[in-house]
């Protein structure tokens, strides 16, 4: 059996929405800071987005424990956007203006905010977003956009990094159909390249097929001694079976979020032993991640994945942007604060209270997040630390970090 | 490409086309005697796989125990179907029944999703490794899903054509009010088709979750190559969707070594075309029903 | 408040048009297409990338209208001859074709990655806001005059011909006409009518992916023309709006009704959508607002 939502909890959570409104309604002195959530519950991010959700009502409890930033308690709205730019400009338009949200987090998909940005910039609203599509570096022209996750050109870097480092000379590369995945195998292609190595085969694969084998023959028919998977579980799952029962003997690659604890404990050692992959998260190794990862586990049963690490860092990030900029401030004045209170130098916090306390005596602080150490780019981007794992009989295990100059 | 890419490309077209022969028969019995596209049968798969999920998860891991409850229980949702949608509409045109029969595809996966949500499920089987013959792979998996397959094909081909019932569908087929007016009571062969269709559709379904995993849009996605292949081998002919379906697995994957894999359904939309062009009966279609 | 009212109105007028066009097709001639979202993309492609191109909007409308009704003709040439059924099958791949060559011919259409930044229709009209004010009063305008055109349509001779084509061919045909003659024409016509609907749509959202193309939006413009009476402007009218307010609805449901997740959410709205076209077309075959001189179909 595999991963699947867990309903319950989700039932659960949405309840809090409700609840948490009305009680923040009744709460404060200050307004109530309207904060709409934007996540991918149905479609392809489906299996993201409502830990994303979940992240962020874990913040936002936080937040509120700590007693709101600049004394203004944060109140959530959450909005589906089906993995879908059409329908997250209706979901957008709804938060923007019946909920009149000030800032929006957890999106997923890039094409959701590529789509949405034209609504939220207009409106002077920041958007916090995992995409790590270019595109999104130029398009924001007011500096509202945050990447809280590495751009695909620094995660298909990696991917050379290690295969390089690993001594792997005839990689092929199997790229799932979309903006992230293609981009991300193409960067991939070029680190290898420009590091005087050859791609033995490129292959680009349509996503939802019942049978991968013919992609997979193809590349095998080269003889790689690795394969480097841009993919997503779903698609890996199938790939990685049909690998295995093809006979055929090599090492494997792929980003954290593909080949899963989940993938490895519905295939078997054999598989996983093969498999290297790479996240941005380092886990363990922040304090920031120590608490969320209990608060998470405490919450929902389940571990957090990368996208929700991520998306618990957005709100606690913009709550702390809050306290800087103050009470009054809005969109650009907020978004304004986001590198002064993550990016180096400052004194090092790893919670939204201690953020706070810190702020509070006027002195500079720098967020070590749950994700990373997130030190934002001139558009907005991130330029974190990765982990790269490995299966030790068949469960997930860190086995380096690695830093990269962006 | 050298010969061994084509000769794997071409076993695993084949595996593909017996096990998509199922649905296919499945389409064109009903194309041939209720005469219309049942565009739900896609979904009717998907309805299958996930059968054999929930069979696994709370009743057995065996896989034969799986693949018999997921036929039954896929027969009965279409004999549901039939009786509650279909049979009222089977005296309206055959546009009523093929709207309806889109709404019965979202209707069906509407719930899986609602129960089972948007995550893969994977059937559990031992991984097994294929048999190399010098770079020719023949999977010993594969090979239960296409013996699977010809069983079944062999059994509806056997009884359409040994036996007095499937003389009297074939009847229903060619003439249904000729064959209402010599007595051939056209419900009950409506009831076994309904019956057939689920159980082919259920079998196909948990075979292809077999093969790949389970997904909400498993069926769905298979709809249109499907359809082509009906169509090329001839709509309302049971020979003619086995061979359309194998000849389409074979072309489609051994076309996507040299176009890529992504134009495999653009490949489906273009043999539609032609066979539409050149010859819009198919390979065994008769003219009576090209309407 | 009012600004997201005028987005779901806009949503509504571009959903309207495109009901409008399948309607000409299947309620007023009976053709049963698939794929109209084939069309849909092929409008908003066209107008899109011609655009950035530097080509004024007018023109690059324009282009969609034709190419998206250009691209009927063969398939309406191929099928229309034969069986009703071919043309849904037809259709359908022809959708799924369009979808996946925009996601494949990057060269021209940056394939999966979209096309961000494409120009807004009033966008120097004072703020963003304004311009979609206008873009709404453009939209009824243009909707008015889709009606207006429906209804000299099916009074003039080609109407009753498209008609009696639905109601009874082989008639049609014994008095010497080629039914698959008119049949092309009105679905290319219904189709061009996608395109406008697309090229609306792209400099509305701004921005294209191909995964914005799916068969489900289909589907969607065919519960608007068979709920509310597939051969009526009325129909028409009402069909889309229920649409809209059931699609847009359920998104306030969550805020009220604690207690159900998205995942559920969105199981029990493609629910609905199944159960309509069943229920419809067994209860109430011809809609809402039958047309009060045609038989059950």
């Amino acid at each position: 059996m595999s991963y699947r939502i867990d309903r319950r909890q989700f039932a659960k959570l949405a309840a809090a929405v409700a609840a948490g409104a009305v009680l923040s309604n009744t709460a404060g002195a200050a307004e109530a800071f309207r904060l709409g959530a934007l996540n991918s519950i149905t479609g392809a991010g489906g299996a993201y987005g409502p830990g994303m959700l979940e992240a962020i009502q874990i913040a936002v409890a936080e937040v509120n424990a700590a007693g709101g930033a600049a004394g203004r308690q944060f109140e959530l709205f959450a909005e589906d956007d089906q993995t879908k730019p059409d329908a997250a400009v209706l979901a957008v338009k709804k938060l923007v203006e019946i909920n009149r949200v000030e800032a929006v987090v957890g999106i997923w998909p890039s094409s959701v905010q590529l789509a949405t940005l034209p609504i939220t910039n207009a409106a002077n609203v920041p958007s916090f977003n995992v995409c790590g599509a270019p595109e999104l570096e130029t398009l924001d022209d007011k500096d509202l956009v945050f990447q809280f996750y590495a751009s695909n050109k620094v995660i298909g870097a990696v991917f050379a990094e290690v295969a390089k480092k690993r001594g792997f000379k005839n990689p092929a590369v199997l790229a799932y159909n979309n903006a992230t995945m293609v981009a991300q195998a193409e960067n991939f292609r070029s680190t290898w390249e420009a590091g005087g190595g050859e791609v033995a085969d490129f292959i680009v694969y349509e996503p939802n097929q019942t049978s991968y084998r013919t992609e997979l023959d193809r590349a095998l028919s080269k003889n790689p001694d690795i394969l480097v998977l841009s993919s997503y579980t779903p698609d890996v799952t199938i790939i990685l079976k049909e690998w295995y029962q093809s006979g055929y003997d090599c090492k494997l690659i792929s980003p954290g979020w593909s080949i899963t604890q989940a993938v490895a404990d519905a295939l078997g050692p054999e598989v996983s032993a093969q498999a290297t992959t790479i996240s941005n998260v380092p886990a363990s190794s922040t304090e920031a991640y120590k608490a969320f990862h209990e608060a998470f586990v405490a919450r929902t049963g389940r571990q957090p994945e990368m996208f929700a690490t991520a998306a618990y860092d957005m709100v606690i990030v913009l709550a702390l942007a809050i306290e800087l900029a103050g009470a009054s401030a809005k969109g650009t004045e907020i978004s304004a604060k986001i590198r002064n209170v993550t990016n180096a130098p400052g004194n090092k916090v790893s919670t939204f209270a201690e953020g706070l306390a810190a702020l509070k005596r006027g002195e500079e602080i720098d967020y070590e997040g749950a994700s990373s150490p997130l030190e934002f780019g001139e558009a907005g981007q991130t330029t974190p630390a990765f982990g790269i794992f490995g299966f030790e009989d068949n469960k997930l295990a860190l086995q380096e970090v690695m830093t990269l100059k962006s | 490409m050298d010969w061994i890419n084509i000769t794997n490309a071409a076993i695993n077209g084949i595996v593909l086309g017996l096990l998509l022969a199922l649905p296919a028969l499945a389409v064109t019995l009903v194309f041939g005697i209720a005469r219309f596209p049942h565009a739900a049968v896609g979904d009717y798969m998907t309805f299958g796989a996930y059968t054999a999920i929930l069979v696994q998860s709370f009743m057995s891991a065996s896989l034969v125990a799986a693949a018999l409850i997921a036929s039954a229980a896929t027969a009965f949702l279409s004999l549901f179907f039939y009786a509650w949608v279909f049979r009222s509409l089977s005296q309206r045109s055959p546009v009523s029944s093929l709207i309806a029969s889109i709404g019965v595809a979202f209707a069906v996966r509407s719930v899986i999703t609602f129960f089972a949500g948007q995550s893969q499920y994977v059937i559990e089987a031992p991984l097994v490794r294929a048999w190399n013959f010098s770079g020719v792979r023949i999977l010993p998996t594969d090979l239960y899903v296409a013996a699977t397959a010809v069983l079944a094909l062999a059994a509806v081909f056997f009884m359409l054509h040994f036996t007095a019932f499937g003389r009297r569908m074939r009847a229903v087929a060619d003439n249904p009010e000729l064959a209402a007016a010599s007595g051939i009571r056209v419900r009950e062969v409506m009831i076994t088709l309904s019956v057939i269709v689920g159980a082919f559709c259920g079998l196909g379904g948990m075979l292809m979750g077999f093969k790949a995993v389970v997904l909400p849009e498993l069926g769905w996605e298979l709809i249109l190559p499907i359809f082509a292949s009906v169509i090329l081998g001839g709509i309302g002919s049971p020979v003619g969707a086995v061979c359309g379906m194998i000849l389409f697995g074979i072309s489609q994957e051994i076309a996507s070594l040299y176009v890529g894999a992504s134009y495999k359904l653009v490949l489906a939309f273009v043999v539609l075309l032609l066979v539409l062009l050149i010859r819009p009966q198919g390979m065994f279609g008769k003219i009576i029903a090209v309407r | 408040m009012e600004f997201y009212l005028i987005a779901i109105s806009i949503s509504v007028l571009i959903y309207m048009l495109m009901a409008s066009g399948l309607s000409l097709q299947y309620g007023f001639t009976g053709l049963v297409n698939f794929g109209y979202v084939g069309f849909f993309a092929i409008g908003a492609y066209t107008s899109g990338l011609l655009s950035l191109q530097g080509v004024p909007l007018p023109v690059s409308f324009l282009a969609a209208m034709l190419l998206a009704g250009a691209l009927a003709y063969p398939l309406g040439i191929i099928t229309l001859r034969l069986g009703g059924d071919y043309l849904a099958i037809i259709t359908l791949g022809f959708s799924e074709t369009v979808r996946i060559l925009l996601m494949k011919e990057d060269w021209l259409t940056r394939g999966v990655h979209g096309v961000p930044g494409l120009p807004r229709v009033f966008d120097d009209w004072a703020g963003v806001s304004s311009g979609d004010l206008t873009l709404l009063l453009l939209l009824l305008v243009v909707n008015i005059a889709v009606f207006a055109l429906i209804a000299y349509l099916v009074r003039s001779p080609f109407g009753r011909i498209i008609a009696s084509i639905r109601d009874n061919e082989v008639a049609v045909r014994a008095l010497g006409k080629n039914p698959a003659a008119f049949k092309t024409r009105s679905l290319m016509l219904g189709s061009a009518l996608a395109g406008l609907a697309g090229a609306f749509q792209a400099h509305y959202v701004t921005f294209i992916a191909p995964e914005q193309f799916v068969p489900l939006i289909t589907f969607y413009v065919w519960i608007a023309i068979i709920v509310g009476g597939p051969n009526r402007i009325l129909g028409i009218v009402v069909g889309t709006i229920i649409l809209l307010t059931f699609l847009e609805g359920s998104r306030f449901m969550r805020d009220f009704v604690g207690g159900v997740s998205e995942v559920q959410l969105a199981s029990v709205r493609f629910f609905i959508i199944g159960m309509a076209l069943i229920c419809t077309i067994l209860y109430r075959p011809n809609g809402l607002f039958p047309d009060k001189f045609s038989k059950g179909k």
